[in-house]
């Protein structure tokens, strides 16, 4: 396997509360890694350490073989990590063709080739191009998770980091949700996904990490990460 | 359906410039009037107001950021005009584009350690900045003419003919505003103010898309202080005396409500704020005191009735009406109607 990021040791700590005891974790080229863990585990905490938002308090991320640890957040884009939000996805005043437009022009130069590089292209394959003249702020939820999706493949990433991308939407919107996101991995995008979803992981992942109080419980693949003891008892509070 | 895309994206910039050139048309024509010598005062001091609007449109309007000591950055121009007139014998052709770009140094330099901070922060480091300039200009000493200010003594010459009349000299700030609109609209609609319209609506989210959220900042405060600059110039060669009262809080408070009553976002907003609020007190036959007072109540009535401002208000209320007028059939166009607003956005 193909490590394309690699975290060693990271730490992040908030005055006295330890969000991220030094947690390991690598992400193989053209994988859908999951990670999971209960609220307060510090899964958003490590998706914004690596992509720039907090600075971490001690170790190392590297990718592609280079160090990024404490790059700041356009910088990240610019190496090609892209990653979507759990709220505030898309800018709610403009026009969702404008939303990608932006995001389009911004874009990393890559000499890979990517199959969307124009927003009526990203919009086509999102599934929103009746709706490029609305204003981002009005679209429902689900659309507006998708819009989120657009803008993050806009940047021509190699690597995308989804914070829980199924949260608020309904069945059928989680099922093109999975549709797209497993396409991915053949564009040469590899994927991290966070959720507390345990069905989202099933249909996307082969591998899953586990994450509690700041530390990785578990890392393996799927099914015998389920079937951990120690995942059960601290998943599910031992009730099984 | 992609094909309709594309043509709507063309077509729509240059319907929002439209109405704005239709007004400096109009205004073209006001001296024709034979209007007396106090409104076209009150008019040129209105154009030169809306020059120094339409940076702070790209600034509030498009960026998102408001500043509370814009008139400093004016006052920059003006005194780098008085003083390159007194010592250098520089003149006003040769002043404009110096007092601009001097302006926007200035900018360059409150900008860099103000917008590390966001928000209210913001607004209270650039009113701090502005009140720091005015005190500098009153203890500069000669070079500065402390608290009596400066005279201005050079003509200003067009064509060979002097242009220092109260007519010629409307034509000359009427071009000007005519070039500060068409400047902010071709800002708007570049990339460029796409950037800077996706840092007023998510600064996180423009950050994760590559845009250096900072340095776009700094970049619009620095364009707006260009404009100021000019905006300067102009008023520095037309009161022919500046000191440093006239670039305190009070002009800076007063370019920031022009900009918020006449809408930040539309190109109309800063001409239809820039006149109502330089007219508005004659009008209504005020004395200083009383417009003061009448200034605050407008600025309270607009950011709690109408917070995209006048114009933005007007159209809305146009389109209640026609779709009240015409019931259902009427909706079609008012959709239409707020896609092209969308767009000019």
């Amino acid at each position: 396997m193909n490590a394309i990021l690699e975290i060693r040791g990271l730490r992040k700590q908030f005055g006295g509360v330890t969000a991220l005891s030094g947690v390991d974790l690598s992400i193989d080229e053209g994988e859908i890694l999951g990670v999971v863990g209960p609220n307060g585990s510090g899964k958003t905490t490590l998706f914004n350490v690596v992509t720039g938002v907090y600075k971490p308090t001690a170790g190392a991320v590297t990718w592609h073989g280079r160090d990024i640890t404490g790059l700041v957040a356009h910088e990240v884009s610019g190496a090609g990590i892209a990653h979507t939000f759990q709220q505030a996805m898309a800018f709610p005043g403009l026009p969702v063709f404008e939303n990608v437009q932006i995001a389009c022009e911004h874009a990393r130069k890559s000499a890979r080739p990517y199959p969307w590089t124009t927003p009526d292209a990203l919009l086509d394959f999102v599934g929103l191009s009746e709706l490029a003249h609305e204003r981002a702020g009005i679209l429902p939820f689900g659309s507006l998770r998708l819009l989120g999706i657009a803008l993050a493949l806009a940047t021509r990433p190699s690597l995308i980091l989804l914070d829980e991308p199924a949260a608020g939407l309904n069945d059928r919107e989680t099922q093109t949700l999975v549709g797209l996101v497993k396409q991915f991995p053949q564009h040469g995008i590899s994927v991290c996904v966070i959720d507390h979803d345990m069905k989202l992981m099933q249909m996307l992942c082969r591998r899953l990490v586990v994450l509690d109080f700041g530390s990785k419980i578990a890392d393996g693949l799927i099914h015998d990460v389920l079937n951990d003891p120690k995942v059960l008892e601290v998943y599910l509070g031992g009730v099984l | 359906m992609k094909a309709s895309h594309t043509m709507k994206n063309r077509a729509s910039p240059f319907a929002s410039l439209l109405p704005a050139l239709l007004v400096i048309g109009v205004l073209v024509l006001v001296p024709a009037l034979g209007p007396s010598n106090r409104t076209l005062s009150l008019a040129i001091s209105a154009g030169i107001n809306i020059v120094a609007l339409y940076g702070l449109a790209v600034l509030f309007g498009q960026t998102g950021i408001l500043s509370m000591g814009h008139a400093a950055l004016v006052g920059v121009g003006a005194y780098v005009a008085a003083i390159l007139a007194r010592d250098a014998g520089i003149g006003f052709w040769v002043a404009l584009p110096l007092g601009s770009l001097l302006a926007a140094v200035a900018a360059a330099i409150v900008g860099v350690p103000s917008l590390r901070v966001s928000g209210h922060h913001f607004v209270i480091m650039t009113f701090a900045f502005g009140q720091l300039l005015a005190i500098v200009l009153t203890n500069g000493g000669d070079f500065t003419g402390a608290a009596t200010g400066l005279d201005l003594q050079l003509p200003v010459t067009w064509f060979g003919r002097d242009a220092g009349e109260l007519v010629p000299y409307y034509f000359i700030v009427v071009a000007f505003v005519a070039i500060s609109a068409i400047a902010s609209w071709a800002i708007i609609n570049s990339s460029y103010g796409r950037t800077l319209r996706a840092i007023r609506e998510n600064e996180k989210l423009a950050a994760s898309l590559g845009i250096n959220v900072g340095r776009h900042k700094i970049g619009a405060f620095v364009v707006s202080g260009l404009f100021a600059g000019v905006s300067g110039v102009l008023l520095a060669y037309f009161f022919r005396h500046i000191s440093p009262n006239q670039f305190s809080s009070f002009p800076s408070i007063y370019l920031a409500l022009m900009v918020m009553i006449g809408g930040a976002r539309l190109l109309l907003g800063p001409i239809a704020g820039g006149i109502l609020v330089s007219f508005l007190p004659e009008m209504l036959n005020l004395d200083p005191v009383e417009s003061r007072i009448l200034y605050g109540v407008c600025l309270i009535a607009v950011i709690l009735l109408l917070p995209n401002g006048l114009i933005a208000g007007l159209l809305q209320g146009l389109q209640a009406i026609v779709k009240a007028a015409f019931g259902s059939r009427a909706e079609t166009p008012a959709a239409g109607a707020n896609n092209a607003s969308g767009a000019r956005r």
